[in-house]
């Protein structure tokens, strides 16, 4: 995330700010193209059904799986557009030079994308998920960890996001937060999406 | 290479904040990630419980495996130091400008090559070592194969060995290929060309480099405990059921996406961010194209592989069920998967290769590139209709036949963009002066390997012709054609065009020679050798054949010994020239470019005032040289 190049030569903060923002939405690229990948897994094999084992049905020795409820999904996505707000009023913050409201904004931000993180790994392990619980299972689980490692990343982010505005260390400008907003807006939408799919049984 | 630095004061060197970063090195990577793997298996063996009696594929030693190999893959990346930045960017504690001349390898020597060095000249070194290392282990795995091909009925290599070495040579070149033109030259000569002091991001720069590194630990550990026995691609539910070593498969495609990802985004931002002034998009050269559409192309291709990998883990591992069809999976979604990035990582090799070419063919002609707006054109279009090519691979699948014909038209379509890059090639030369040197042969070279590779490509693409071809050695012979035919031939003539620029001696010619003639006279031998015993109905991938196949096996196999021995010619040459060859000129070939307008040695930070472009790189007239 850091802005400096090796070079001797001084470049204007815009300059390095805007190529940085550059360098991520490409780098979000992939992950766009990634997050895309998982949800047509989703449908894929939702649509094909295979052997009737998306959601195997009743047999005589079990029971029929059942779907979950995507509810949890949408609280996920819920405190991650809560998480993207506040960043956003810490990013108006550190355009104003506010920085009190910045490091308000940021802490904000970062206790819901640790309350989204812990809940979305109380989701996962309340599943009790076997072997032989159809595709449904498989692709609620790869949703459910992609939001995990979205989550992860968003905590060490918006950690060190906090922290430099607490040391101050947005004062000459405002780049950096920039940034990570656009990373949370990736968050959010990429939640979503997830939620989104699950809805669909 | 060598860059001309001015030493740092001794107290700067002593600072106690630099001290990780001083220790850290390869060797410091390799033990912490040896460590960390050995740890965590002997960990795993103690705790992780025993398979229910239900576990069918997936299994304990799985997980074990996996696991372990994650731990290496972290254990050397904190080992290299490609952690410091991003946790010093959390504590607020910015690397200093010290530490990141540091990073630079300023005044380091020749420890630089062996750290997290972030210098786009010296990580384009270590590319191009990393290169060479990984064509010498795939090539030792294909004469395996070739040798083991000279007897009919099999030869010395176990047939489960067998299929090890074909899936591990496959994935092995496939991924050299891939880095051979976009990592050495695409990190060391174009920032220079478009007139950059550096990349975009010095750090992500090195960091995709030691992805690769960190990534050809479990490919080789795989090979110990099973191998890759379902050939590079892959196919689940087979994959699911492979022995232990698919693990390594797993893990290898999984840091190697991350590397290409990285790449991509950093080279795409460098030469959009960061073109010398009055550098317009028609002043570009074209080889910067070629890098950038094959890293655009790679940059979200590469994440379905990724993940489609991800599943195969999981599957294996935890007994998710995605390929598993008694379970709700689907094997056509691997292959879809797969060759949504299958296909256009073809191009993402060929494109820069070619492009590299169609640089050095106005130099060697004296000419100006021909039609520079149909070569844009041709990159353009090939890089568009590559992704929309995947499924001609699935033809004989029974997935979604409707679609055959659309496919087979998109596929075919695709020839009218590389024609034109045929057209651009043969324009370039048509009343040149030529300057007979061994990257302008491989121009020549090119045009032949790529015309057979792309033709038979076209019958390949063709759903009737395919129902008879495919899944023999007619497929292998093709790809070979225009993979290695026209890439490697490619990358083979960027590194004799631009040795000089980056080591500041010249190839040696007359063995650059040689090695060229063996390689493309034993290339034209074993592979036309191979499109006969694959018309004749020879199977890929099988360790045995029929006697009618004998004759053509033997002169495949003859002519891929030549292959060896014109690369082992290659080999010496570049070791030759790299520490004794002739001391280079700034500008031996007089060519137009950035790159050569730069003193040898390069300057740490390449250009003192950056320059100002007034015209594009080729304006060539008919001067003497």
């Amino acid at each position: 995330m850091s802005t400096h190049t090796t070079n001797h030569h001084v470049e204007d903060p815009d300059v390095v700010g805007s190529r940085n923002r550059l360098g991520v939405i490409l780098i979000l690229v992939a992950d766009i193209a990634f997050a895309l990948s998982v949800l047509f897994v989703y449908f894929y094999l939702k649509g094909q059904n295979v052997n009737d084992m998306w959601l195997p049905k009743a047999t005589e020795d079990t029971a029929a799986v059942l779907p979950l409820s995507s509810s949890g999904a949408w609280i996920v996505t819920a405190l991650a557009g809560v998480g993207l707000l506040s960043h956003g009023s810490a990013l108006r913050a550190a355009k104003a030079k506010q920085n009190s409201q910045l490091v308000l904004g940021s802490l904000v931000a970062l206790v819901l994308s640790i309350g989204a993180i812990a809940y979305q790994l109380n989701l996962i392990f309340s599943v009790n998920f076997v072997m032989g619980m159809g595709s449904y299972y498989s692709c609620y689980m790869l949703i459910a960890w992609l939001n995990v490692v979205h989550l992860a990343l968003t905590v060490f982010i918006s950690l060190g996001n906090w922290n430099r505005a607490r040391l101050n260390l947005y004062a000459k400008d405002h780049w950096h937060v920039a940034i990570v907003n656009v990373w949370w807006i990736w968050m959010f939408v990429s939640s979503g999406l997830g939620a989104f799919a699950l809805s669909f049984t | 290479m060598t860059t001309t630095l001015n030493r740092p004061s001794a107290s700067a060197h002593s600072a106690p904040k630099r001290a990780l970063i001083e220790r850290l090195n390869i060797f410091t990577a390799l033990a912490l990630g040896v460590i960390s793997a050995v740890v965590v298996w002997r960990l795993a063996l103690q705790f992780l419980p025993q398979d229910s009696e239900e576990a069918i594929f997936f299994n304990r030693e799985d997980k074990i495996t996996l696991l372990s190999m994650i731990a290496w893959f972290i254990g050397f990346m904190v080992g290299i130091g490609a952690l410091i930045g991003p946790f010093r960017w959390v504590m607020g504690k910015d690397l200093s400008h010290d530490e990141n001349m540091f990073y630079a390898g300023k005044d380091l020597g020749v420890k630089r090559y062996f750290r997290y060095t972030t210098d786009h000249k010296v990580v384009g070194i270590q590319y191009l070592v990393v290169t060479v290392v990984i064509f010498f282990i795939g090539g030792v795995l294909a004469m395996l194969i070739r040798t083991n091909l000279g007897n009919p009925e099999g030869g010395w290599i176990h047939p489960q060995a067998y299929n090890a070495i074909v899936g591990t040579h496959g994935i092995v070149m496939i991924v050299a290929t891939i880095i051979m033109v976009t990592g050495p030259f695409g990190n060391f000569i174009m920032p220079i060309m478009i007139g950059a002091r550096d990349m975009a991001f010095p750090r992500l720069n090195a960091l995709s480099l030691w992805l690769i590194v960190a990534a050809a630990a479990p490919i080789l550990w795989g090979l110990a405990i099973g191998g890759i026995s379902t050939g590079w691609t892959a196919y689940n539910p087979l994959a699911s059921q492979a022995p232990l070593g698919q693990n390594g498969y797993i893990m290898f495609i999984c840091i190697f996406a991350i590397s290409t990802m990285v790449a991509g985004a950093n080279i795409t931002t460098t030469v959009i961010r960061m073109r010398a002034k009055g550098m317009t998009w028609n002043r570009t050269p074209i080889f910067i194209y070629g890098v950038v559409a094959s890293v655009a192309l790679a940059l979200p291709a590469f994440p379905v592989f990724f993940l489609s990998q991800i599943m195969s883990a999981m599957d294996r591992a935890i007994g998710t069920s995605f390929y598993d069809a008694q379970h709700g999976g689907s094997g056509w979604l691997y292959e879809n998967l797969f060759w949504l990035m299958g296909h256009p990582e073809v191009y993402v090799i060929l494109i820069p290769a070619v492009a590299a070419l169609m640089e050095m063919a106005p130099v060697f002609t004296r000419n100006p590139l021909f039609s520079f707006n149909l070569a844009v054109i041709g990159i353009a279009g090939i890089s568009g209709l590559s992704a929309l090519v995947w499924a001609h691979h699935m033809y004989m699948s029974g997935w979604a036949p409707l679609l055959n014909i659309p496919f087979m038209l998109t596929t075919e379509l695709i020839s009218i963009p590389t024609g034109m890059l045929f057209l651009v090639l043969i324009g370039t030369l048509w009343r040149g002066r030529l300057w007979v040197t061994m990257p302008m042969a491989s121009v020549f070279a090119l045009l032949w390997n790529f015309m057979i590779g792309g033709v038979t490509g076209i019958y390949l693409s063709d759903i009737p012709a395919d129902a008879f071809l495919h899944g023999s050695m007619y497929v292998t012979a093709h790809f070979h054609y225009t993979l290695m035919g026209a890439g490697l031939t490619g990358a083979i003539a960027a590194l004799v065009f631009w040795f000089p620029k980056m080591t500041g001696r010249i190839f040696d010619a007359k063995l650059s020679w040689i090695s060229f003639w063996m390689v493309q006279i034993g290339f034209q031998i074993a592979f036309i050798g191979m499109f006969l015993v694959g018309l004749a109905g020879q199977p890929r991938r099988v360790e045995g054949y029929a006697e009618t196949f004998n004759t053509g096996n033997m002169v495949t196999t003859g002519g891929a010994y030549l292959i060896m021995a014109g690369m082992l010619v290659l080999l010496y040459a570049l070791i030759h020239s790299w520490m004794n060859g002739e001391k280079a000129s700034m500008n031996p070939w007089h060519s137009k470019t950035l790159e050569w307008t730069v003193a040898n040695p390069i300057p740490l930070e390449n250009f003192d005032v950056l320059p100002t472009v007034t015209t594009d790189a080729y304006g060539y007239g008919k001067e003497i040289r």
